[in-house]
């Protein structure tokens, strides 16, 4: 073996813990992008077989680009084309079932099939019973549906049994007549029952989710497909199944969220590599001068320490992605368990692509070797006279002074920056705040360690002061340690602050949502694909109830501007303003919600007109299943349920010209002046029963359910703002072991001369507190404006919030702070308090 | 010089023929590092023997002449016991080399600097020789014998150093004002190595200019 | 021919109002297998000298000579291909890499210069017994007293069979058996096995083994004598008072 291999060896196991400290720095940061990337793909494969059964056995399947309802008659324009043998339109709605114990399922997935031709199209095998027949569509009869073995045996159903369905006009009643042997997507639960009486439940007459189509024997698929595309026009998609975009997209998210925490643990385990290194080198200063003289080139030894971090980055690469696999297992068997219950799937397989396996390990790898090879060339320059003299403190002190100016000077020019008003000169502003701040973080440790220790020193005086002696001493590994503590605490800052925007800025949308007194919403909240809407009758029924006054309801579509899906939303502007307040953007008032009149006008919220660079009085076009449409955006304004999405606001007239859709999807309500609001939500808690798919709240409860819900929202932001902090920890950690290793003799003398274990321990602590109170100062004083940074960009994506003084936030990341400083300071504390006197006075 | 009470030791031990006290006293202190003239063993012995301290026996041999064997009386056994019981006085201070260096200092024909590097590369010479055969030697009492030449001369290597440290000092004081000097110096026993010798005439520096301390 | 030779070696530290010649216009020449001492009091320039000659610094002006190739004309690379195929090094501290056992450290050099390390460490074993160590051979430094850790050092200065070993008081960190015992080896170094030494030493004793000892005065050779060879024990002894 190489002497560099042996010398790296048996240099890392000389110094276990350091070794263990910097080796912990790179697991994290590999395990996370490795374990996520490793979960991610079995994920997404997951969900495109769920698609891929769903669409089954069908040849083609045509739906519109944007996922909204469209004309069943285009069927026949897919029947026309040549080599398609049947073509057969289909409504696919998802629908939440009421609360029933015993039916083991929430969500229920309605298929609108044409008894007729889709057995052409797609083979239906009985299991029992019936399949469904001509005669089934017959809107008078009493309804009938079909239903998968499998879904029956979970619902406990079986042929002859009522199955209640939530529906526009209410709940529907179905006999089950037959059950079916056919594969089911393993998410799902089905029900077939015929088009119109789908049509009909989900007041959508004439219209369609998809065409399923069969070719002809001996066709070309390709050309066919094509063929279809021409004959069907733009605005739709055809042959594949787009996986319920989405689900899909939220698991993009959290993939990126995971690399990103990955990178910074990565990075910051970069930080105390670097750290390591540096001390590594300094400690061997004599070893290298000596090597130097007795014959090794510098080539020899660059490659020593290079060699060194390869060790490591190996170690570390290694076990991260054992703990990668391992936390990709974990998170597998977790959403296994989690889906399980709602979805019927098998499990969720972990899979490392090549491209998984190679980002994990460069990335690994590469952080361990970039960041040693700066210290690395710092020891190739060791001349073999350095072996021979002391270490030189003050050449490090004066550099360390000028980096100090540099960073002063990069803080002023971000004040400036980020002063400026200007999105792009804050964000880079926040970018150079917090670069400067690492900069001057070594020259500004000598001051801020002389004012924070003056707490320490009221309590141990003489622990105190040794404590801040020692860390003044070593400016820039302290400069380091305070970097690395420094941005993570800004980070949990900013996100601190954001989530203070945000939750204070929803729960200011939230109480303007409820200037309206009664609220009936889908079960779910947001108003998304396969909601169920209801017909009329919902909205006339609350309109009657006693004590109701005015009511406005509100109708959603998909729609595509560009590339970007939005959402339509359809209301009534004179209903409307009278039950709902906008949040009307500036230069908007009521005045333009009264334009909607004119069916070529459009409101827009913010989010749409941030995401598609528009103002009011620009024109944008929209796809409608109708084809594309020009619309004139009337003006701004944001309501609290879309804001989060880029929304439009159309007449209702608007929405069924184009869109076809004629189901509401909530209804907003006031009582009448004097009414008993309490004896007006009974009554209507009565009228709502009889649609089961729909809740009713009053302001109050509203309220509260909203709360709940930002409360949890809080609660995931500071999981991860505190998550986002352990990289921290290790670097604190690391520091502290390095330090007391560095002073082993130190200590012992001081042991010698009668210091008790108990002093040397508070010695440590001391330090470790002091480092982190300057880091956390520092990340103080570095992510308010990280957080107003954040704040202004969302608000530049269309999600306008004010920016709020984020006093929780500062509190927690003092708290977060406190608590490193203690759990960074226990092993090497014990460490230094436990070495034995002897031994540590001969230690070299 | 003790070549007298060394023939008493001797004869305490035993009677003795006088090259028999030649042979033993060699085995003492090893060849050649003392070499010992037997005549001077013999005057020595007349004078000791003139003094009652020993008396001759002649012991006849067949075939060959007479031969004397020495023995210890009382008087000698009383000398060499009052030589055992008193101290050796010190004879450091009547040194030619200083004498030497002091001359040379009033002396314009002489130079004192140069008689000191003589003298460090005798004694240095002197040193490596002793050094050699220290290494060389197998019994314990030769092995001490040079151990103590080797420290005197260290010690008169150290005292050299000094003197060459401080000789311009010495140069301004005039010859006549050269007091005699004083018992003690150089030092008796040596001081620890990278010791007294640098330190101690930069001290002195700063008082009197005077060579002495 | 003289395998060193230093001529006119000057070395300046620091400029103006601070510079500090710490050696001035030395010349100097050794011998192959001779053994020198330099001596002086601190700070006149001896570890210069030897961190010139060694190549580990560069001269102000002047010119080292080693197997007559002058080295103010080398390359980095060069000089330290020089250190480790034709000199030796023994310093007073740090001289061993404390994660390598005793045949380890003597085994350097060669490991260095790519020597096969079955080969390098069966002559460091070689060296390592010649110094009287080969029951110490997988010792790691913190277990070898400071002599024997000197003892490695000397075996590590040799593996490489330079010309010259340069030695900067080696025995500095010993008590006096452990400084005479090293002495004594590297006089065997010179004497039986022929390589030129050059060594600094504060203790007469020490220097008393070299043949030549060289002093020197604020950064000057004042002196320069053979010891060796010249005068009889018994001339010693009378001049010490003995007889
Ligand atoms: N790197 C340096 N910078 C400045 N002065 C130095 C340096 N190295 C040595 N000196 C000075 O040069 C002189 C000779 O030093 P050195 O050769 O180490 O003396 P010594 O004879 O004690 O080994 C001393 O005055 C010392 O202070
Ligand atoms: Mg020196």
């Amino acid at each position: 073996m190489s002497i560099s291999f042996t010398l790296a060896r048996r240099y890392m196991a000389g110094r276990k813990l350091r070794t263990a400290l910097t080796t912990l720095a790179i697991v994290l940061g590999v395990m996370l992008i490795f374990g996520f990337n490793g979960t991610l793909p079995g994920m997404m494969e997951w969900m495109r077989k769920s698609m891929l059964a769903s669409v089954g056995e069908v040849d083609l399947n045509v739906q519109s680009a944007s996922s909204a309802l469209f004309d069943q008659r285009v069927a026949d324009k897919v029947a026309a084309v040549d080599g398609v043998a049947a073509a057969t339109p289909v409504l696919r709605r998802n629908v939440t079932l009421p609360e029933k114990p015993d039916y083991h399922t929430t969500g229920i997935t309605v298929i609108g099939i044409d008894p007729v031709v889709s057995p052409d199209v797609r083979s239906y095998p009985v299991a029992e019973g019936r399949m469904l027949a001509a005669s089934d569509d017959d809107t008078n009869a009493r309804p009938v549906a079909v239903i998968p073995a499998s879904t029956a045996e979970k619902m406990g159903l079986a042929v002859g049994d009522e199955l209640v369905v939530p529906a526009a006009s209410g709940a529907m009643t179905f006999e089950v007549v037959g059950t079916l042997d056919s594969p089911v997507p393993p998410a799902t639960d089905e029900v077939y029952v015929s088009l119109p009486l789908a049509q009909d439940m989900f007041a959508a007459p004439g219209r369609a989710s998809a065409i399923e189509a069969a070719f002809e024997g001996g066709a070309d698929e390709e050309t066919v497909q094509e063929a279809v595309g021409d004959a069907v026009g733009d605005g739709y998609v055809i042959g594949s199944v787009t996986a319920d975009s989405t689900l899909a997209a939220g698991f993009e998210v959290a993939g990126t969220i995971f690399n990103v925490l990955g990178l910074f643990a990565l990075a910051m385990g970069g930080f105390i590599i670097l750290n390591t290194f540096r001390t590594i080198v300094a400690e061997r200063r004599h070893d290298i001068g000596m090597l130097r003289a007795i014959g090794a080139s510098r080539r020899q030894i660059l490659g020593l320490f290079l060699t060194e971090s390869l060790v490591q980055g190996v170690l570390g690469t290694g076990l991260g992605l054992l703990a990668g696999w391992g936390f990709a297992t974990v998170t597998a068997a977790g959403m296994s368990e989690l889906v399980g219950d709602l979805m019927r799937i098998e499990s969720f397989e972990t899979s490392f692509s090549v491209s998984t396996w190679v980002l994990a390990i460069t990335l690994g790898m590469g952080a361990t070797v970039l960041s040693a090879i700066l210290p690395a060339i710092a020891a190739s320059r060791i001349t073999p006279l350095d072996a021979m003299r002391p270490q030189l403190g003050d050449v490090y002190e004066k550099a360390a002074t000028k980096r100090g100016w540099v960073g002063l000077a990069l803080v002023a020019i971000a004040a400036g920056m980020l002063l400026s008003g200007n999105d792009g000169l804050i964000g880079l502003g926040g970018l150079l705040l917090l670069v400067g701040m690492s900069l001057g973080a070594s020259a500004a440790v000598k001051p801020i360690t002389d004012f924070f220790s003056r707490g320490i020193e009221l309590v141990y005086r003489r622990e105190g002061a040794l404590a801040r002696a020692n860390l003044q001493r070593n400016p820039g590994r302290a400069g380091v340690t305070v970097s690395a503590v420094m941005i993570s605490l800004a980070l949990v800052t900013g996100i601190m602050t954001m989530t203070a925007a945000v939750v204070g800025g929803y729960a200011e949308y939230a109480e303007k949502a409820t200037g309206t007194d009664y609220l009936v919403i889908p079960q779910g909240l947001m108003l998304s694909g396969g909601m169920v809407g209801a017909g009329p009758e919902m909205a006339e029924a609350v309109r009657s109830t006693e004590g109701v006054g005015d009511v406005a309801t509100l109708r959603y579509a998909p729609a595509v501007v560009g590339d970007l899906t939005v959402q339509v939303v359809g209301i009534d502007a004179e209903e409307y303003a009278k039950v709902a307040s906008f949040r009307y953007s500036e230069g908007s008032s009521d005045a333009d919600l009264a334009k909607l009149a004119d069916p070529d006008m459009v409101l827009a919220n913010a989010s749409f007109r941030a995401q598609t660079k528009t103002a009011k009085g620009d024109t944008v076009e929209v796809m409608t299943p109708e084809g594309a449409r020009t619309f004139t955006i009337a003006g701004g304004g944001n309501d609290y349920i879309n804001a989060k999405l880029p929304t439009v606001y159309v007449s209702q007239e608007a929405l069924a010209d184009l869109w076809g859709v004629t189901a509401d999807v909530m209804v907003l309500a006031n009582a009448t002046e004097g009414a008993d609001k309490a004896a007006v939500l009974q009554s209507l808690g009565a009228t709502i029963d009889g649609f089961p798919s729909f809740k009713l709240y009053d302001a109050l409860a509203w309220q509260q359910v909203q709360n709940d819900l930002f409360g949890q929202l809080e609660i995931v932001y500071y999981t991860l703002a505190v998550v986002l902090a352990i990289p921290s920890l290790l670097a604190l950690l690391n520091t502290l072991a390095i330090g007391v290793l560095a002073r082993t003799r130190e200590i012992g003398m001081l042991r010698a001369v009668g210091a008790t274990r108990r002093q040397v321990k508070r010695l440590v602590v001391a330090e470790s507190f002091l480092l982190a109170a300057v880091g956390t100062a520092a990340g103080l004083v570095a992510g308010v404006p990280l957080g107003y940074v954040i704040v202004r960009s969302i608000g530049a994506v269309g999600l306008e919030f004010d920016f709020v003084w984020p006093t929780t936030g500062l509190v927690v990341t003092v708290i977060v702070g406190l608590l490193f400083a203690v759990l960074a300071a226990i092993i090497p504390a014990r460490q230094a308090a436990r070495l034995d006197v002897i031994r540590a006075l001969r230690y070299e | 010089m003790s070549v007298r009470h060394a023939i008493l030791g001797l004869l305490a031990q035993q009677p003795r023929h006088g090259y028999e006290l030649h042979g033993a006293f060699q085995a003492i202190v090893g060849g050649s590092l003392w070499p010992l003239n037997p005549a001077q063993i013999y005057t020595t012995l007349g004078r000791l023997e003139e003094a009652g301290m020993v008396v001759k026996t002649a012991i006849r041999r067949m075939g060959g002449p007479d031969q004397h064997i020495f023995e210890l009386t009382g008087t000698g056994r009383d000398e060499l016991d009052r030589w055992y019981a008193e101290g050796v006085h010190s004879t450091h201070q009547r040194d030619e080399v200083f004498l030497k260096i002091a001359l040379a200092l009033a002396d314009e024909r002489a130079d004192a600097g140069s008689i000191v590097r003589v003298q460090r590369a005798t004694l240095y010479r002197d040193l490596h020789e002793l050094t050699t055969r220290r290494n060389d030697v197998q019994v314990l009492a030769q092995a001490l014998l040079l151990d103590k030449a080797i420290m005197h001369i260290e010690a008169d290597l150290r005292w050299l150093e000094m003197v060459e440290a401080r000789l311009h000092e010495m140069r301004r004081l005039p010859a006549t004002d050269i007091p005699p000097p004083r018992r003690g110096r150089p030092p008796r026993t040596a001081p620890e190595r990278g010791g007294a010798q640098t330190r101690q005439p930069e001290e002195n520096r700063k008082g009197t200019p005077t060579w002495q301390s | 021919m003289a395998i060193v030779e230093t001529k006119g070696l000057t070395k300046v530290y620091g400029t103006g109002e601070t510079a500090v010649t710490a050696l001035d216009a030395v010349d100097l020449s050794l011998d192959p297998g001779e053994f020198v001492a330099v001596m002086g009091p601190s700070g006149c320039g001896k570890s210069t000298l030897l961190n010139l000659v060694g190549g580990l610094d560069t001269p102000t002006s002047g010119t080292v000579t080693i197997d007559g190739r002058e080295i103010s004309q080398l390359s980095d690379d060069e000089i330290t291909r020089l250190r480790r195929e034709r000199i030796g090094f023994v310093f007073q501290f740090f001289n061993l890499i404390p994660v390598l056992s005793a045949v380890e450290n003597a085994a350097l050099p060669l490991i260095l210069d790519r020597g096969g390390s079955a080969r390098a460490a069966a002559k460091a074993e070689e060296w390592l017994e010649r110094v009287g160590l080969e029951d110490r051979r997988a010792n790691r430094p913190d277990q070898l007293s400071g002599g024997q850790q000197q003892r490695v050092a000397v075996a590590r200065a040799l593996v490489t069979e330079p010309a010259l070993v340069l030695a900067d008081e080696p025995t500095g960190n010993l008590d006096s058996k452990s400084s005479e015992e090293i002495a004594t080896l590297l006089r065997q170094v010179s004497s039986e096995w022929g390589r030129a030494i050059l060594m600094v030493t504060h203790d007469p004793r020490i220097a008393a083994h070299a043949d030549r000892i060289v002093f020197m005065r604020d950064g000057r050779i004042v002196d320069d004598t053979k010891i060796a060879g010249a005068e009889s024990a018994r001339d010693a002894m009378e001049r010490v008072g003995l007889l």
